[in-house]
């Protein structure tokens, strides 16, 4: 067992006999007998070698994408993470701090956390961010609520390519609310929102927010969005959007985004398999007093010097109680970390560089895709950055993403709603997305274990 | 002990290397439209790694973290998160995994999941458990969703509109109510436990849920928790557990013998994963046989030797995040739960709570500590006899900075005026315990002037929060309209 408790038992006895008791049971005496447990069958403590030992031996029925050619992506990336980021993170004053509710002793994370707010602000060109929320998808949750805190209605659209699990997370966001979250449709040609039918539906008065994202589900710039806020009129517009994208598009704030939320993963992180994970959220400063999130403010030391507090805490749980605006306590304030010391290191111009190198990567990709029988690649027909929808002509993506992995391939991952009986994206939908590291060769083992796939369904 | 913080006047990480822009515009994008390409470049400066590194290695030197400090933050359970763990999350075969890979090339992933998942349900005394809450919030949120689906299929939600809870429930637990759509009902204490007349009085069939902790924020044990069960149930209500305050239980009793349905758990507390200032953080969702088949999708499943997702829940609330909760954190967990096993666990309720009640004892000499001297994790002082000579609890609590110490948890619960809430957990030894008293007791019994005039020792001394929600400057565009506004009228 791990030495993670201090002294040995003859310190617990000096304590227990400063305490006049002689046994740690005595400190249990208010437990009633009812309640008290023998044995909780969680097996012996190992000592640290015999953990290593077991959990590597577990973790090495893990394949890494990195063994594969890995076109997977979606909100979740893969990039290249320098060194660095991870040198800071692993500053222990860093990761095992709490949360800075003593401004004084934690000028670290509160400037950290002011340089990402920072960050966000000139990413999204609005007023206000907050330092972060659990995910792209619960920031999507806490934008629909605090839409409905300030609009008239209960209809919330949102595209009908939205990924099935953040639609899911919107449902469960307003569960405990009159609201009904309705499918814009889309082109099936461009996979863009059809706008005439979102006038139509804002003209019945009873919409009180609208949500988009930029890329799409289907990894497309749809132009719609640019037209969406005048639309609109007062109605909340929230725009999900990629943060390395809005290194090269003009900022969500100057097309009249009200809410600008997002992931902040593939700033820094590697996946880990789904989470950490970090929710980026800004606003208009209107909204700001509605919003979600521990917001760090500037201000003033005793002696006059620049210092970093916790701000706007009377909208928080530990204030406000049940008229709080979320109850988000603990966030990803690491995660948020990585986020702005990974954009430190590559820069403005780097970062615009990485999605221009991205680009061309996925533009490669879908001339070689495009050419495999069989395969509609990319789906729709509208511009995109650094992923893009794919349909197979037969089986379904299931099958295909199988065959491709056989043949040391991670084609991307389907689209359509896991859970049975669910309506969703057509069984035929993969999201396949370029990587920074992507290179020809890999490009070309796609293709070919494509043609090889589709041939053996062809035959089945 | 002499304590001096690191004191950098360090800029923003964007106000280095002013006027440093880059020299040209970087390459048009292949295929992007006119209409869609950013006009106005990107504000964010061009560094070299060195001045990144230096930057946030200075920041790091101005913060306080488990490592550098005790840290007594009351509900927080700052205890020691073990390395190993770092290093076993930072693998390769951990940290390069997408979570929409292949099953067949994750089975690892999901093994550590399903192990972590069964070990979790064996302490809980409960199940089935998730891991997909991102936070304990999360979990409370998510578990509301889950009782309020219950009351769905049984036909009684539109009946069932109230969450009942003591007025010493952390603040996420009215928050969670709200936002799961319910009201909530506050329950008055009687010696910092839940008054079981007036409990008794509050349940009824408007009554979906009595979210409770145990032992509570009074640091006491709620010794009455069976009939506060069985009053809940006889009601046809849902008996919750915020599972902050687990750390002391542990091996004692647990959610499921207690009578509580549902529980949440906070990995970075009772099992060690670190804060990282304030987050990421790990929660999970343990449920008995009535609300299991309402956790998120997917559930994690082991199939003759293979392991998989299961998305086939009819009755389940779907997702609550992306992906499968925070992996990297479980992992911490798991090897902290492997490493300690039974008897460590066992160990680590005793020494938790030995060193509460060791401390609250020495402690209780300066200050008065409401309610029953026995005490479980964490035990309440009240700061309300320095009010005499001008001081209040904050005045102590910034006088602890300057001894190199975490302040406690202060001005909560509500119900003790002045409240301190100090909870040193299982991996502080007496040194440090004997350290903190004598810290404590030359921050009581300092002058009202230094009380007041603390900190010194930190990186910045007293931070005007009044200021900051009055300028409201909350990024560095801010800061240059300020700066902007400032030389206008200087003009």
């Amino acid at each position: 067992m791990a030495r993670w408790i201090p002294g040995d038992r003859s310190e617990e006895v000096a304590l227990l006999k400063e305490l006049g008791l002689s046994d740690t049971e005595e400190l249990f005496a208010d437990v009633p007998k009812k309640v008290r447990l023998g044995r909780m069958g969680v097996g012996a403590g190992k000592d640290e070698p015999d953990v290593v030992r077991a959990v590597d031996q577990i973790l090495d029925r893990n394949r890494p994408y990195s063994k594969f050619a890995s076109f997977l992506g979606g909100r979740i990336g893969t990039r290249f993470v320098p060194a660095a980021v991870d040198a800071i993170l692993s500053r222990s004053e860093f990761y095992t701090a709490y949360t800075p509710y003593q401004p004084e002793a934690s000028q670290g994370t509160l400037q950290a956390m002011f340089e990402f707010q920072s960050l966000w602000v000139e990413l999204t060109g609005m007023d206000a961010a907050n330092a972060s929320l659990y995910d792209g998808a619960t920031s999507m949750g806490e934008a629909l609520l605090l839409c409905h805190r300030v609009h008239e209605g209960h209809r919330f659209l949102v595209p009908a390519s939205l990924p099935w699990e953040e639609r899911s997370v919107l449902e469960n966001y307003a569960t405990g609310f009159p609201i009904r979250i309705e499918s814009i449709p889309f082109d099936p040609r461009t996979g863009c929102l059809d706008l005439a039918w979102v006038r139509t539906e804002v003209g019945r008065g009873d919409v009180f927010g609208l949500l988009a994202d930029v890329p799409n589900g289907f990894g497309h710039l749809d132009e719609g969005l640019l037209e969406l806020k005048s639309l609109l009129g007062t109605v909340p517009l929230v725009i999900g959007a990629d943060p390395l994208a809005l290194s090269v598009l003009e900022p969500p704030g100057s097309w009249g985004a009200d809410v600008v939320v997002g992931e902040g993963q593939g700033f820094g992180m590697p996946p880990n398999f789904g989470g950490p994970l970090v929710g980026l959220f800004a606003c208009r400063k209107e909204l700001l007093r509605v919003s979600p999130g521990r917001i760090v403010g500037a201000t003033r030391d005793v002696e006059g010097r620049r210092a970093f507090t916790l701000t706007l805490q009377t909208r928080e749980q530990h204030i406000r109680r049940s008229r709080a605006t979320s109850n988000i306590c603990t966030n990803q304030s690491l995660v948020a970390l990585a986020f702005v010391v990974y954009a430190s290191l590559v820069g403005a111009r780097g970062l615009a560089e990485l999605q221009g190198r991205v680009t061309e990567r996925a533009h490669t990709l879908a001339s070689a895709l495009g050419g495999v029988d069989g395969l509609s690649a990319p789906r729709f027909e509208a511009p995109y950055l650094g992923e893009f929808a794919i349909a197979v002509g037969r089986g379904n993506a299931h099958a295909f993403l199988d065959r491709l992995r056989r043949r040391k391939v991670l084609g991307g991952h389907p689209l359509a709603d896991p859970r049975p009986g669910r309506p969703g994206l057509g069984e035929e939908l993969i999201l396949t997305a370029a990587r920074d590291t992507t290179d020809d060769k890999e490009i070309q083992r796609y293709a070919k274990a494509a043609r090889a796939a589709l041939a053996a369904t062809g035959a089945a | 002990m002499t304590f001096r913080q690191a004191r950098y006047d360090e800029p923003l990480v964007c106000e280095l290397a002013p006027g440093r822009a880059a020299a040209e515009a970087p390459a048009a994008i292949p295929g992007l439209p006119e209409r869609w390409r950013r006009k106005t470049p990107l504000a964010w400066p061009e560094l070299s790694e060195l001045e990144v590194v230096r930057h946030f290695t200075r920041l790091s030197q101005m913060n306080f973290g488990i490592d550098t400090s005790a840290y007594p933050l009351g509900s927080c359970t700052m205890k020691y998160n073990p390395k190993v763990s770092e290093l076993l999350a930072r693998r390769r075969t951990a940290a390069e995994l997408h979570p929409y890979q292949p099953e067949e090339t994750v089975q690892g992933a999901l093994e550590i999941l399903w192990r972590l998942e069964k070990g979790l349900a064996k302490v809980t005394g409960l199940p089935e458990a998730s891991l997909q809450p991102a936070a304990g919030a999360h979990g409370e949120f998510a578990a509301l969703l889950m009782v309020r689906a219950y009351f769905r299929e049984r036909g009684e939600e539109a009946q069932r509109t109230e969450v009942l809870l003591p007025d010493t429930a952390h603040g996420t637990n009215p928050a969670s109510a709200m936002m799961a759509g319910y009201t909530t009902r506050e329950i008055p204490s009687k010696d910092g436990c839940v008054h079981l007349d007036e409990l008794r009085a509050a349940v009824g069939p408007k009554t979906a849920a009595f979210m409770l902790t145990n032992p509570n924020t009074a640091g006491l044990f709620e010794s009455e928790i069976v009939e506060i069960a069985g009053a809940v149930h006889d009601a046809g209500g849902l008996l919750y557990y915020d599972g902050a305050n687990l750390n002391a239980i542990l091996g004692v009793t647990n959610p499921g013998r207690m009578g509580f349905d549902v529980a949440h758990l906070n990995l970075h507390k009772t099992f060690a994963t670190p804060h990282g200032g304030g987050g990421p953080g790990a929660g999970v969702l343990a449920a008995n046989d009535r609300l299991a088949p309402y956790l998120p999708v997917p559930r994690v499943v082991k199939r003759g030797r293979k392991f998989a997702l299961d998305y086939d829940r009819p009755k389940s609330i779907g997702k609550i995040k992306t992906a499968y909760g925070n992996f990297g954190l479980d992992l911490r967990a798991y090897v902290f739960l492997l490493s300690h096993g039974e008897e460590g666990l066992k160990h680590i309720a005793r020494r938790a709570v030995l060193n509460s009640n060791y401390l609250a004892h020495r402690l209780g000499r300066f200050l008065p500590r409401p309610f029953r001297p026995l005490v479980k994790h964490e035990f309440l002082l009240s700061g309300a006899p320095l009010k005499e000579k001008g001081v209040r609890t904050l005045d102590v609590a910034k006088r602890l900075l300057d001894e190199g110490v975490h302040a406690p948890t202060i001005y909560f619960p509500s119900l003790v005026e002045e409240a301190m809430m100090i909870e040193f957990p299982e991996t502080e030894s007496r040194q440090e315990l004997d350290a903190f008293v004598a810290a404590f007791e030359r921050a009581v019994s300092d002058t009202p002037e230094n009380l007041h005039a603390a900190p010194r020792n930190t990186s910045v001394g007293r931070v005007d929060e009044v200021l900051a929600a009055r300028q409201l400057l909350l990024s560095w565009k801010d800061l240059r309209a300020a700066a902007a506004n400032l030389e206008a009228s200087g003009r």
